[in-house]
């Protein structure tokens, strides 16, 4: 079939659009601030032989994740598939990734044959085990992580599955969000059944799936083009998690790229080992972070579909933290793949000097509160604290602002009070926190949590309090996270980055999330940028003088010119960030 | 004899509509001035009475949409703006939401900050989520803040405290104490403009309203002066974002419901004209030089929505793109924007697709055609190359055009690069943009579940004629409206508008806890609040009408759905009585419903002034204009097949008001150009419209 170089383009948006509408569904539907607020969740359709060719504007790192469970499905399935199915499965060791990520997917059938998948992944706000939120990093086998759901009918040809209905409603937390939730997907997903039945039906079989194929195909050769112009070789770079919250030992990711004309190889040899904690990211999810990573450094709007991973090869040894095997916990495995980013970013950037920023925050921080008010009533607060972006090679990073492997959003204060017993004393951007250089690295954010129950369980999953996230082209690293704990008397003591604790009434818990590392020298920096932060309160004139050597005059509201040359002049450039 | 009189300022021209008692019109298109945006209406109107030998004081109304709001906005020259908030909390309006619009992206940019962090102070004072004060407020923090920013050269305040909207009572003591002794400041407090839950949304609304209120103050003051030295006695009202009128002085302190003025009116004629004639369901479709626009009016209202995100020009199409505006979270009607224009520039990617926009050639330079300093092709050039557009013209004859640039553009940059043929690129650009533009049409249709087959779609502005059919057709929609005057059809729109105004009331709470009686305290106080504000601007008690909604959601759900409520059936049976329209409207969005409890979050009133005069398409008469053509001619147009050119009659467009015309043909007037594709039918109405049938074209599309 001759490809119609128009009809290819109103393909290609409809297919954006029927996505984002199936997202949409999931917004406006949803039960539980992590989904609605927070926007932990992708939508995404597959053609019938399950390659994804289409994802909303959700969750990044999810995509990669999609071609493991739809093989797991058809492992599972084969030809049993029906108008009116809706397959769900949670089993990191079965297409999954961690419990609280529960997939849906509906089979989408015209004239009796099957034609595409509406695909919907939502974290849920608890899925059982032993810690509210079911997210802890210090559960040492997937089975303390809670309920694992292997690839189940949901619905079958129509037909709630009770059964499965009522066991996951005995064993979660907090049913009605997670029942709630379901059904957002589930109404999500007929979305995507019916808008993807009219195109089909309006172009025709044949014609919609040769447009499908060709879609993937055209997001291969956009990456392909933009590879080859790399310079082959290999680089490796390795960035470290702080540990396990076990022991002290530091976790690396090492990864080497291997450009080779117009592909990549990507090989994970010399990471961290299997850990017994829940770090254990499954190759499903390494393979995703790794896609991403390289997708966020290509040129060009290429689609949201799986045809750029054709020119990645992702390698990690069996039994490593990148490549788990049972029973591995894996809840916490988000922050691994935080790390697999910094550290395919770090070997990217000896690549692309010029396309790459330094590291942000290092991963969104999880703080998950859960215990009952006084009329005993169960509450539980997944919150999830993002973040900045790294110095760029032409321009500063960004103050607080979602991971780009994620495009979270944040729960608003007056919401969490609303409906939780809990206070925020603060939510601000912490001065002096970025990485200097010429383009400083963002600002960390800052959140305080003050308990009104009588008490309640903390779980506070945080990195980045040991190795700090670095600047490039010897910009300055970022300052590091911290974590207090404020008791009843105002007494203030440090955390450790994962914790898993009780907390009383009026205990006040303080995260300071890490600030994003500096691109170029620091004593390049334009002194105006210099002003303008000081004058914003965003750096300190302390700052300004020890990094930037930029002196003010008396008055502190503007710079003395002259000092400031003779300090700059005085000044040896510091050594630099990791390269 | 009296005249009331509508102004639209566009990126290209002022468009002014005169219109009288009998329900004569006459139209005109001058010039706009961007630097001085009020100078073109003066102009228009002065030079436009003096033709017609009409005195200033027969004028008793002008009615205005104007960009000032969002020019203030894009252009950031707003007032020098302060923030006063709760401690701990200086950063929410820079945090914002966290989200960026688009993934994959590391070269983004979070928009500039209207208040940057120097300009915000923190004050003593906590409140609960209930209300409750925690920590009262310490005014010597506030009056220290406040010193510490009129020092720093703050002209405008916001204030938003956190839970405020739970009880307003720190920001009402806060914004008295500054108003009395810091009276050259001027301040918005977040209870006078939404007392609403979701810190980031009201600390932003605020801030906008608060820095638009010095260039939305003068703007006013200095047109209403103008207008006043030349004798004019008429009130002015603006067009809100919701494409309701507000007076000037809810405009003056309010400026933020005014961010969305410019399109409205257009939005508004369309829902009057379509319910003047029945038409059930319309998409308003509004193609301009840069976007098009889409909404989608039921039974003559316009959908609303209760916030959205301020942004330069365009809008992606998706509805996730959080993060790229500006907050805004004040009703306005539900337009979806995309980057596509007759001014659109077409392109090839790297990838080797055609693309068309979002990058616009404006008004200047403009198409390839006018010569004006562009080479690249824009979706006007392609027009030109397929004859649409003759040698002749726009606007009149105003214009001139240079087809052979037109073609070299197209060939050089998409004919060339793509093996194509002029004809067959001009096509594919043509066809690309009809395509982006139903985009615009399906995020207002089928992403909200609706059917937009059903639907006629009303097609306006510089260039919405031109596509309306092709654009209809890949949506499957069989009835197309071209309006009267539909080139300068947002002038029109605001003459048929009524005075309004909305206000919200949080009343967060299971609907089970409502009672009998217990909403009758909040409606009390809305209504009175409102017949106030109306009575204001003049409007007696039997001028007044009042219509009631209620936001609901299922228990810990985020988002609300907007129904209309009866405000007796309310008060006598509380909540209960909201639990049927809300699961039968959540059906009919999301296709189920279930049995988890109701959460009332907000009651809210619309109050409308009656005005005296409104227009009223029925009734109304048109004169003729200088420039349009009275004769008809032929030229050959390429419709949709590249070897098929067809022999076409360009009419003037009354010509279909004497008899129905079969395609092909193109009807060309003083402000449209509209497109009768073979196979389509066109009739007229009674008001003035271009009826096109283009049912014969769906079934030979084979559908």
């Amino acid at each position: 079939m001759k490809t119609d170089p128009i009809t290819f383009a109103v393909i290609k948006n409809a297919l954006d659009s029927i996505v984002d509408e199936v997202a949409y569904t999931v917004l406006r539907t949803a039960r539980s601030e992590i989904v609605k607020d927070v926007m932990d969740y992708s939508a995404a359709i597959c053609d019938a032989q399950g390659n994804m060719i289409a994802q909303a504007k959700t969750i990044a790192l999810h995509l990669g994740a999609v071609p493991e469970a739809m093989a797991a499905i058809r492992q599972e399935f084969g030809e049993d598939l029906h108008e009116g199915d809706a397959i769900v499965l949670n089993d990191p060791y079965q297409g999954g990734m961690h419990l609280p990520d529960i997939f849906m997917f509906t089979p989408i059938f015209l004239d009796g044959l099957l034609e595409a998948f509406s695909v919907v992944i939502c974290h849920h706000t608890d899925v059982g085990g032993r810690v509210p939120g079911s997210n802890a990093s210090d559960s040492t086998e997937i089975y303390q992580e809670g309920l694992r759901i292997p690839i189940l009918k949901y619905y079958d040809k129509g037909v709630l599955n009770h059964t499965l209905h009522k066991i996951i409603e005995r064993n979660v937390r907090v049913p009605d969000r997670v029942l709630g939730d379901l059904k957002a997907q589930q109404a999500a997903c007929h979305v995507g059944a019916r808008e993807m039945g009219k195109l089909i039906s309006k172009y025709g079989r044949d014609t919609a799936h040769h447009y499908f194929n060709e879609l993937l195909d055209y997001a291969e050769r956009m990456a392909r083009e933009d590879i080859r112009t790399w310079p082959d070789g290999t680089y490796t770079f390795t960035d470290y998690i702080d540990d396990d919250g076990f022991n002290d030992a530091p976790l690396p990711i090492t990864v080497s790229i291997t450009v080779d004309d117009d592909h990549l190889i990507v090989d994970y040899e010399g990471s961290a080992p299997q850990v017994p904690a829940a770090l254990n990211a499954t190759k499903s999810y390494t393979n995703s972070c790794t896609y991403l990573s390289v997708r966020c450094i290509l040129n060009g709007d290429i689609p949201n579909n799986e045809g750029i991973f054709r020119c990645i090869e992702v390698r990690a040894p069996e039994a490593s933290i990148l490549n788990p095997v049972m029973p591995g916990a894996c809840a916490a495995r988000a922050l691994t793949g935080y790390r697999v980013m910094d550290a395919m970013l770090g070997a990217l950037a000896k690549i692309l000097p010029d396309r790459v920023p330094a590291a942000g925050e290092g991963g969104n921080t999880v703080i998950a509160i859960g215990g009952y008010r006084p009329d005993r009533t169960p509450f539980i607060i997944v919150d999830m604290i993002c973040g900045c972006w790294g110095g760029r090679p032409d321009r500063d990073g960004v103050d607080a602002i979602t991971n780009p492997s994620q495009n979270l959003s944040n729960t608003p204060v007056e919401v969490l009070e609303r409906q939780h017993p809990i206070r925020i004393e603060d939510y601000a951007l912490i001065p002096d926190s970025c990485g200097a250089g010429q383009f400083r690295g963002g600002l960390g954010v800052r959140r305080s949590y003050r308990l009104l129950a009588p008490e309640a369980g903390l779980q506070l999953r945080s990195d980045r309090t040991k190795f700090a996230p670095y600047g490039l082209a010897e910009g300055q690293d970022g300052r590091m996270t911290f974590n207090w704990l404020v008791d009843q008397d105002g007494i203030q003591s440090t955390l450790p980055g994962k914790v898993t604790m009780p907390l009383k009434r009026n205990q006040v818990v303080i995260h300071e999330q890490a600030g994003a590392g500096g691109y170029g020298p620091a004593l390049s920096r334009d002194v105006e940028s210099v002003l303008k932060d000081i004058l914003d309160e965003k750096i300190t004139p302390g700052y300004a003088r020890k990094w930037h050597g930029v002196v003010l005059t008396p008055d502190a509201d503007d710079i003395d010119r002259d000092a400031t040359v003779k300090l700059r002049e005085s000044m040896v450039p510091r050594s630099g960030g990791a390269l | 004899m009296q005249y009331r009189i509508g102004v639209d300022i566009g990126g290209t021209f002022t468009d002014i509509v005169l219109y009288d008692e009998t329900g004569q019109t006459s139209i005109s298109k001058v010039a706009s001035t961007p630097d001085d945006p009020g100078k073109a209406v003066i102009t228009g109107i002065v030079d436009m009475l003096a033709q017609r030998d009409i005195a200033p004081a027969q004028v008793s109304e002008i009615a205005h949409g104007t960009t000032v709001g969002s020019n203030t906005i894009l252009q950031k020259k707003g007032a020098v703006t302060g923030l006063i908030t709760t401690r701990g909390f200086r950063d929410v309006l820079e945090i914002g939401r966290i989200r960026t619009p688009d993934m994959f992206d590391l070269t983004w940019e979070k928009p500039v900050q209207l208040v940057p962090r120097r300009f915000r102070k923190e004050v003593v004072e906590r409140l609960s989520a209930h209300g409750e004060i925690v920590v009262p407020l310490d005014k010597s923090s506030l009056q220290t803040a406040v010193r510490e920013l009129l020092a720093q050269g703050c002209e405008a305040l916001a204030i938003c405290f956190l839970n405020s909207y739970a009880n307003p009572v720190h920001e009402v003591m806060a914004r008295d104490l500054i108003e009395k002794e810091f009276p050259s400041l001027l301040v918005t407090a977040s209870c006078d403009v939404l007392p609403e839950m979701k810190e980031y949304e009201r600390t932003s609304t605020t801030v906008v309203n608060a820095y638009l209120l010095t260039e939305m103050r003068a703007y006013l003051t200095k047109l209403e002066a103008e207008l006043t030295s030349r004798g004019f006695s008429a009130p002015l009202l603006i067009v809100n974002s919701a494409g309701g009128m507000m007076g000037l002085d809810a405009a003056k302190s309010r400026p933020v419901f005014a961010v969305g003025s410019g399109p409205a009116g257009g939005v508004i004629g369309a829902a009057r004209l379509g319910q003047a004639t029945d038409l059930g369901t319309v998409i308003a479709f509004d193609m301009g030089g840069t976007t098009a626009k889409a909404s989608i009016i039921d039974k003559g209202v316009p959908m609303l929505i209760n916030e959205y995100e301020f942004r330069d020009g365009i809008t992606s199409p998706s509805r996730f793109t959080k993060g790229g505006g500006y907050m805004l979270k004040v009703p306005a009607i539900d337009i979806a924007e995309v980057g596509a224009g007759g001014g659109s520039i077409a392109w090839i990617d790297a990838g080797g697709m055609l693309q068309v926009g979002p990058v616009s050639a404006g008004a200047d330079p403009g198409p390839a055609a006018y010569d004006l300093g562009n080479d690249k092709p824009t979706v006007t050039d392609a027009n030109i190359c397929l004859g649409f557009i003759g040698e002749t013209g726009l606007a009149g004859g105003s214009l001139t055009v240079n087809r052979a640039l037109a073609e070299q553009a197209v060939r050089i940059h998409v004919a060339e690069p793509l093996g194509l043929t002029v004809t067959q690129a001009a096509l594919g650009i043509r066809r690309i943009a009809n395509v982006n533009m139903a985009r615009a049409i399906r995020s207002v249709t089928v992403e909200r579940g609706l059917d937009p087959r059903e639907m006629t779609l009303m097609a306006f502005g510089g260039g919405g004629s031109m596509h309306a059919a092709d654009v209809a057709l890949l949506l499957d929609i069989r009835k197309i409206v071209i309006p009267t005057m539909s080139g300068v059809f947002c002038s029109v729109g605001m003459l048929a508008a009524d005075v309004e105004h909305s206000l919200v009331k949080a009343t967060v709470g299971p609907i089970d806890g409502w009672h009998a009686g217990t909403l009758k305290a909040p409606l009390d106080q809305l209504e009175a609040d409102m017949r106030q504000r109306l009575k204001e601007e003049g409007f007696g008690p039997d001028r007044i009408e009042l219509s009631f909604g209620a936001d609901l959601r299922y228990m810990e759900q985020s988002s609300e759905l907007t129904i209309p409520v009866d405000r007796q059936v309310l008060v006598d049976e509380g909540g209960q009585a909201l639990h049927a329209p809300f699961q039968a409207a959540y059906e009919t969005v999301y296709g189920y419903s279930d049995e988890s409890p109701v959460e009332l979050v907000n009651l809210r009133v619309t109050g409308r002034g009656l005005r005296d005069q409104k227009l009223d398409f029925r009734a109304l008469s048109g004169g003729s204009h200088a420039g349009e053509i009275q004769h008809s001619e032929k030229r050959q147009v390429c419709f949709s097949s590249a070897d098929i050119w067809l022999d076409t009659a360009i009419l003037p467009r009354h010509h279909v008001l004497e008899s129905a015309l079969d395609g092909p043909a193109i009807l060309v007037s003083y402000d449209t150009t509209i497109v009768v594709p073979p196979a389509a039918r066109a009739t007229t109405d009674g008001c003035g419209s271009v009826l096109l049938d283009i049912s014969q074209m769906i079934e030979g599309s084979g559908q």
